[in-house]
């Protein structure tokens, strides 16, 4: 081994990483990193808001505790009107949201497929997604009356809106990059359309309708604060109009793990569909 | 033709703009000619002589203000905490895993489930509709905020770590800029969630606001006004929308490649 | 040429352990290198071979496993300072503010680090573009501007990790020139890495020829071309014979293949 030129202190030493030998419960936290940080988090939350009840630093009145809720919602199961509020509103849900996704994805591959249509509907769609359906909803009051009917429009808007703006995105994405390639070949159109339209707009559909899994849940609380006749969005007005926040946030509750459960579903649905897609859309981040 | 060479060059405007006007003909045609009852829909030309009524008397101005107030308020406190928190969820991983379950939780529940709690707490004044544009826009800008800077190109970062910069100093002169385009993209969604949010805040409990006005005048039926309210807040929305979509995409330039 | 060593490498080792399956894998098996203050030394070899890690290591962005290296230490300043392939200039900075950054990194107050860049800029041959942002450069000239910040901070070595990679051929050869050009008048030592076997023998005093799996040096090959080189010593006979000489190196140290003859 050759020696070095000059002495010691004129150089600077970069040396090798020295790796430790790890405990056991170090390695598993590195390991499972946001797991544990996650459930942690979630840990601490409930902790704290239960001993904060408890100590009246959080007044209970208005914000409960993890175990009132718990233990309202232990009553509620047992109620049978309970159980019908739960029909009503899934009925509301399954529908409302059913009715918009046949409705929109066909409905947007058609306009997408034409460009100058699409434009020309465009700003209304667009004006029409961004609208607070609350502002809609006397008026679909005068069209449907305040049964279930009415609640199912308002959910299908939100759903119908959601879904549709991504489709006539997607076809038209698929236009622009992919169809030259095939017009070259002279494929016949139904061609294109079975092999490249669809699968190509495929993620922009999951997307939207991972969008419209929030609008549609809203879309029955909405309604259900509205026409109040029955349902959990009801239950949960009633129970605040007569101080019972145990009881509401229970109900809350049930449209949280509703949300993250239909989150869940479509997102893996989406994650599927998206294996061969790289981009980023903020959109659908937010 | 003037119109056709004006179609060539523009489009999208040209069959937008077609689109709109020519919805607003069929509107106001098929109401007069009977095919179904005024009342349902209004009609445009209804619509106007309810605007010109009702900004002429000034009775609308008091709820366009309330309303812009509550959103104002509300949108700024969001902004101030969005951000700072999106970047530190994006910036330190550990905030990221200790916050992603309870944001997620957060971030399923409709904020419409939130607001009879939120009116018990606030009353039904300007506080409650803050809180409610609050929780509207915060995770619009918070969740844009943080993707911004998880995709930061590493590259960039390795530079400032190369030439033996400070972490502080690679937040400073590499994050914030590269950021800021999905910083301007979260505002302008969040802002059009919290539009959303305080006209349903104030139409479901209020007793002022475009909300407000837009429920009363539909317990009294009162179609035209309703659709006015309606048409004064896709004004605003649209308006809002443009007006940040420019802001933006002055700064477009500033995203990180793709490629690294 | 003050004499000693700018850079001196003994063991260098990168091993990476895969989470999944628990294999080991050598990048760098093991790396001697000695580099004399002011020469422009090669790393060359195929994409595998370790080269870039080395880099990295040197200049602090990885940890090796083993090994360990000397630099001739300055008096202010940083030892070393690297260059990039691509993407690396801040679409946020102007090109003055962007060859400044180096500095800015090392503690100058910016108006400071501005004024001592702007001369860098001339001398890369970026005259009047300080002004200007990344987007209106092309590659070539985001490249000068890159070299131009590692310039700035006047470190001792030159680490250069394959800059001319991403530029197409006729820019990457004027730009070849150009480094040269610069070099003479900066005078730094270089280390640089390419996978391309002209651009070594044309660049350089010695080309460290490397090879793959695991990742190592077969040879340290001095390249006697008189100094200045212009472009056209690529079309002299000796510069082929060292050309030739580097390839049966590398053919020689792959996998043979079925009908070759084992070394």
């Amino acid at each position: 081994m050759t020696q070095h030129a000059a002495t010691a202190e004129a150089f600077r030493t970069i040396r090798p990483r020295v790796r430790r030998p790890r405990h056991p419960l170090v390695r598993f936290y590195r390991r499972n990193e946001r797991m544990v940080l996650s459930a942690a988090g979630v840990v601490l939350f409930f902790a704290a808001w239960q001993l904060g009840s408890m100590a009246g630093v959080i007044d209970p009145y208005f914000f409960s505790s993890p175990t009132a809720i718990v233990a309202a919602g232990a009553r509620e199961v047992q109620v049978p009107r309970f159980w019908n509020d739960v029909k009503i509103s899934a009925l509301e849900l399954g529908v409302g949201s059913f009715a918009a996704v046949i409705v929109a994805v066909p409905l947007g591959i058609a306009i997408g497929w034409y460009r100058r249509i699409s434009y020309t509907f465009d700003p209304w769609m667009n004006f029409f997604n961004a609208l607070p359906r609350v502002a809609l909803v006397p008026l679909v009051v005068l069209w449907a009356g305040l049964g279930p009917e009415m609640k199912a429009v308002i959910v299908f808007l939100g759903g119908f809106f959601s879904i549709i703006l991504p489709t006539v995105e997607g076809v038209r994405t698929v236009e622009r990059s992919l169809l030259d390639v095939s017009r070259s070949f002279r494929a016949r159109e139904r061609l294109i359309f079975t092999s490249l339209v669809i699968p190509g707009t495929l993620p922009f559909i999951a997307s939207g309708m991972r969008v419209a899994v929030g609008r549609v849940l809203a879309g029955v609380i909405i309604a259900e604060f509205y026409a109040q006749t029955s349902g959990i969005g009801v239950m949960v007005a009633r129970s605040a109009a007569t101080q019972q926040p145990d009881r509401m946030l229970f109900g809350v509750l049930i449209f949280t793990l509703l949300g993250l459960l239909l989150t869940e579903v479509v997102g893996s649905g989406e994650r599927y569909l998206q294996r061969w897609r790289p981009s980023i859309d903020l959109e659908e981040a937010a | 033709m003037i119109l056709g060479r004006i179609a060539r060059v523009n489009e999208r405007v040209f069959y937008g703009v077609l689109g709109f006007v020519g919805l607003a003909l069929v509107w106001e045609t098929t109401a007069n000619l009977g095919l179904y009852r005024k009342s349902l829909l209004s009609t445009p030309s209804a619509i106007w002589k309810a605007a010109v009524t009702d900004f002429g008397s000034g009775t609308i101005w008091p709820h366009i203000t309330t309303s812009l107030e509550e959103f104002a308020i509300g949108f700024f406190v969001s902004l101030v905490v969005a951000i700072p928190l999106g970047l530190a969820i994006g910036w330190f991983r550990r905030v990221d895993y200790s916050t992603s379950a309870l944001l997620a939780a957060l971030n399923a529940t409709p904020n419409v489930a939130l607001i009879p709690l939120i009116v018990l707490i606030a009353g039904i004044g300007l506080e409650s509709k803050v809180i409610v544009v609050f929780l509207s826009a915060f995770f619009a800008v918070m969740v844009t905020t943080s993707a911004g800077v998880q995709s930061i190109a590493r590259r960039h970062l390795e530079i400032t770590r190369s030439f033996g910069g400070s972490q502080w100093l690679a937040f400073r002169t590499v994050a914030l800029p590269s950021t800021l385009p999905f910083i301007l993209s979260g505002i302008r969604i969040g802002a059009g969630r919290a539009l959303v949010g305080v006209v349903s805040a104030e139409f479901l409990s209020a007793n002022k606001g475009l909300g407000f006005y837009i429920g009363l005048t539909g317990s009294f039926l009162d179609t035209s006004r309703v659709m006015l309210g309606i048409v004064l807040f896709g004004v605003f929305g649209v308006v809002l929308g443009e007006l940040l979509r420019v802001i933006e995409r002055r700064f477009e330039i500033w995203r990180p490649d793709i490629r690294s | 040429m003050t004499g000693h060593l700018a850079l001196s490498a003994r063991g260098v080792q990168m091993e990476y352990r895969d989470r999944g399956t628990g294999k080991r894998l050598l990048a760098i098996e093991s790396v001697d290198l000695d580099v004399p203050d002011g020469a422009f030394v090669s790393l060359l070899g195929p994409s595998g071979c370790g080269k870039s890690t080395f880099l990295k290591i040197v200049n602090g962005l990885l940890l090796a496993t083993a090994g360990e290296i000397k630099l001739h230490r300055v008096a202010k300043g940083r030892e070393d300072a690297m260059v990039f392939q691509d993407a690396s200039l801040f679409p946020w900075y102007s090109v003055l503010d962007n060859v400044a950054y180096g500095l800015v990194c090392a503690g100058v107050p910016r108006k400071e680090a501005r004024v001592r860049a702007a001369p860098y800029i001339d001398l890369v041959g970026l005259q009047g573009f300080a002004d200007k942002y990344p987007y209106q450069l092309s590659g070539g000239m985001q490249q000068r501007a890159n070299l131009a910040r590692a310039l700035a901070v006047d470190a001792a070595i030159l680490l250069m990790d394959e800059p001319f990679a991403a530029l197409d051929a006729q820019t990457r050869e004027v730009m070849q020139a150009e480094l040269l050009r610069i070099w003479n008048t900066a005078r730094k030592t270089v280390l640089f890495v390419t996978h391309q076997i002209d651009e070594a023998v044309y660049l350089s005093d010695r080309v460290v020829v490397m090879a793959a799996r695991p990742g190592r040096v077969v040879a340290d090959i001095t390249i006697d071309l008189p100094r200045p080189r212009a472009l056209a010593v690529k079309r002299t006979p000796e510069f082929a014979a060292y050309e030739e000489q580097i390839w049966r190196l590398i053919q020689h140290d792959r996998a043979p293949s079925a009908g070759e003859p084992t070394p």
